[in-house]
């Protein structure tokens, strides 16, 4: 999951008051991650239907859990795989009918397999809306393509670039590269293999100094700043096109696959309208924009297909184009046990420095 | 005056609602376990032995500890003689100077921090200029000198208008005969001045210590992500590990140590205030 900087967050709060206020048109409220939708969509969509929708903004799947837990409702939430799982388990979301979404035939058909379906195997409660690999961003100048191929993850761990590293401040995505890189499954309920991964990160934060951000690393590694970082393929895909020098690797070992997805939740006040928003975001033209503007992939096979092709926009770009062929790729899967006890120990890795 | 007392109703209505309520929720989180759910509680002290026997949440306090004190002097150091020298002007003078000083927080305290990370970036302003110069570039991104100048730049306006509060309202004729009797200026200052602008130290204290032991927002600007502050544990609990319980108790162990070091420097005013008595 995307978390996206408070500045956003408190500019969204600015963009839903100044959108308040106006007459009594037909409504849509929708809650999504920061600065993850183009920012014609909802314009585009209002004046199309004439009608009214409400934008709200989360940091994090788990802030958007909470809230919606709280008791708020809205029409359409975008939340990430593992956390429409846990929504799903819970009895949160509305089972969709596909025949009101005309653009449902669209979707690639590599999200409806293994290993990104993991989530909502048989599709009943969601429609993708954007999904990408976890990788490592490097400079080319400084670090050797060939190294990079030859360690994965481990490369992390290599004190001739300690320093120039950025960790992305995220418990799940922390420790996936350690269960990843010591071959284990990043959804492990083994306490030995927990507490490896755990030695793993807390060897790197103690020998490697690694700088751990969130959405800094996007800028950072565009201005070229760090040699290696761990990157969301979207964000990768916008540093790529920045920095000629930077190159995207997912080591073949196996790597976080993910999706975030649209669904509608039991108490969604205006369901009908939902559908047409879901319908209208992966149609042709708001997809693309879409894409263009936050440069993850695109789940149109369409706009994926015109965006790749020769030219196109991400044509070369290796980060754009989330893999499929690799069985060791594993999305996240709802697991408490897991949940708490990474988020406890990302502390003691964080603070072990 | 009776007929007014009725007006102080929705004030306690508020308080009662905003105020008393959720810290008797956070009290009853902190002594329970058993989910975020309050209708199956079970009395415990697992979260507090939790917290306070793990080595690593205790460095962690002891961090957030210091780096408060810390940010705390420099505020005394740097706001008592900026509020001095004010204090000193004109009273149209003085105006504009409080109007300066209270300026930058009419801006959101985020976009102030943000701006901060453009100027000490390694390819930031500072570091621009000293690479003109040849020098450089230093890091300061990311270390306990970012933090504690973030902390410094967003708190010290409260110290430096209370301390000046109190300065001007101070009776200038007791400096005065001080002056008559024989003290010299600096004897002057130590002996009537500091002793009776203390109050306004002491809650300008109040006011930059608290928000800086909890701050999570600009240690993790400044600071980096694998800045830890008990802050920073406290959100995490609420908002990614999911467990309020132990978040809870962290918040009362905090509320807990602010309440001692409040009591602690009431005392000390208490007894400065004797000993400027006496003179």
């Amino acid at each position: 999951m995307k978390k996206k900087g408070l500045l956003v967050l408190f500019a969204g709060i600015l963009m839903t008051l100044g959108l308040a206020g106006c007459g009594a048109k037909e409504k849509l409220k929708i809650y999504l991650p920061g600065e993850y939708m183009s920012d014609d969509l909802v314009p585009d969509f209002e004046k199309k239907y004439g009608v009214k929708v409400d934008v709200e903004l989360f940091d994090s799947n788990e802030m958007m859990y909470t809230k919606v837990m709280a008791g708020d409702n809205y029409d359409v939430l975008i939340p990430s795989d593992y956390m429409i799982e846990r929504l799903i388990k819970e009895d949160y979301l509305q089972k969709l009918d596909t025949s009101k979404i005309s653009n449902y035939g669209k979707i690639v058909s590599d999200i409806r397999k293994a290993p990104y379906n993991g989530y909502d195997p048989a599709g009943e409660y969601s429609v993708p809306y954007f999904w990408g690999t976890v990788g490592i961003v490097y400079n080319e100048k400084n670090v050797p393509s060939s190294e990079v191929e030859e360690k994965g993850f481990g490369i992390m761990k290599d004190t001739k670039y300690a320093g120039k590293i950025y960790m992305y401040d995220s418990e799940r995505d922390s420790f996936m590269i350690a269960f990843k890189d010591l071959g284990y499954s990043m959804n492990t309920n083994n306490e030995d293999e927990i507490n490896a991964a755990y030695d793993w990160l807390v060897e790197l934060n103690t020998t490697m100094d690694p700088t751990t951000v969130t959405d800094e690393v996007i800028d950072g590694m565009a201005q070229g700043r760090k040699d290696l970082a761990i990157v969301y393929s979207g964000d990768a895909a916008y540093i790529l096109s920045e920095n000629e020098d930077m190159r995207y690797y997912t080591p073949s070992y196996g790597t976080n696959v993910w999706v975030d997805a649209m669904v509608i939740p039991k108490n969604a006040s205006n369901p009908e309208l939902a559908y047409k928003f879901i319908d209208y975001v992966i149609s042709y033209d708001a997809a693309m924009g879409n894409t263009e503007a936050v440069g993850y992939a695109s789940v149109n096979s369409d706009v994926l297909n015109e965006v790749t092709k020769e030219g196109g926009l991400y044509d070369g770009n290796e980060a754009y184009v989330p893999r499929t062929g690799y069985d060791k790729d594993e999305v996240f899967t709802d697991n408490e046990f897991l949940r708490k006890k990474l988020s406890e120990l990302w502390i003691k890795v964080k603070a072990s420095k | 005056m009776k007929q007014f007392r009725k007006m102080v109703y929705p004030y306690l209505i508020w308080s009662t609602v905003m105020i008393a309520v959720p810290m008797l929720l956070i009290l009853l989180y902190a002594f329970t376990v058993g989910g975020n759910s309050v209708s199956k509680f079970m009395f415990s002290f697992a979260n507090f032995k939790r917290f306070l026997t793990d080595k690593t949440f205790l460095v962690v306090l002891y961090r957030s500890l210091r780096i408060a004190v810390e940010t705390t002097v420099v505020c005394v150091l740097l706001g008592y003689p900026t509020a001095y020298i004010i204090a000193k002007f004109t009273e149209k003078v003085k105006m504009r100077w409080v109007l300066l000083i209270t300026l930058p927080t009419w801006i959101n305290m985020l976009v102030r921090t943000y701006a901060w990370t453009g100027i000490l970036q390694d390819d930031g302003v500072i570091n621009s200029i000293l690479s003109f110069f040849g020098a450089g570039p230093i890091t300061f991104m990311y270390t306990d000198f970012a933090v504690i100048l973030g902390m410094v730049y967003n708190f010290l306006p409260f110290m430096v208008i209370q301390i000046y509060t109190s300065l001007t309202k101070m009776d200038y004729s007791l400096i005065e005969a001080a002056c008559d009797l024989g003290a010299n200026p600096r004897k002057c200052f130590t002996k009537v001045t500091l002793p009776l602008s203390m109050p306004g130290v002491i809650s300008g204290i109040t006011l930059v210590f608290l928000p800086s032991v909890s701050s999570f927002c600009i240690p993790r600007m400044l600071g980096g992500g694998s800045y830890v502050m008990v802050g920073t544990i406290i959100e995490s609990q609420f908002l990614t590990a999911g467990d309020w319980n132990f978040g809870s108790a962290i918040s009362l162990i905090m509320a807990i140590i602010i309440m001692i070091s409040m009591y602690i420097t009431k005392k000390v005013d208490k007894g400065e205030k004797l000993e400027g008595a006496q003179v």
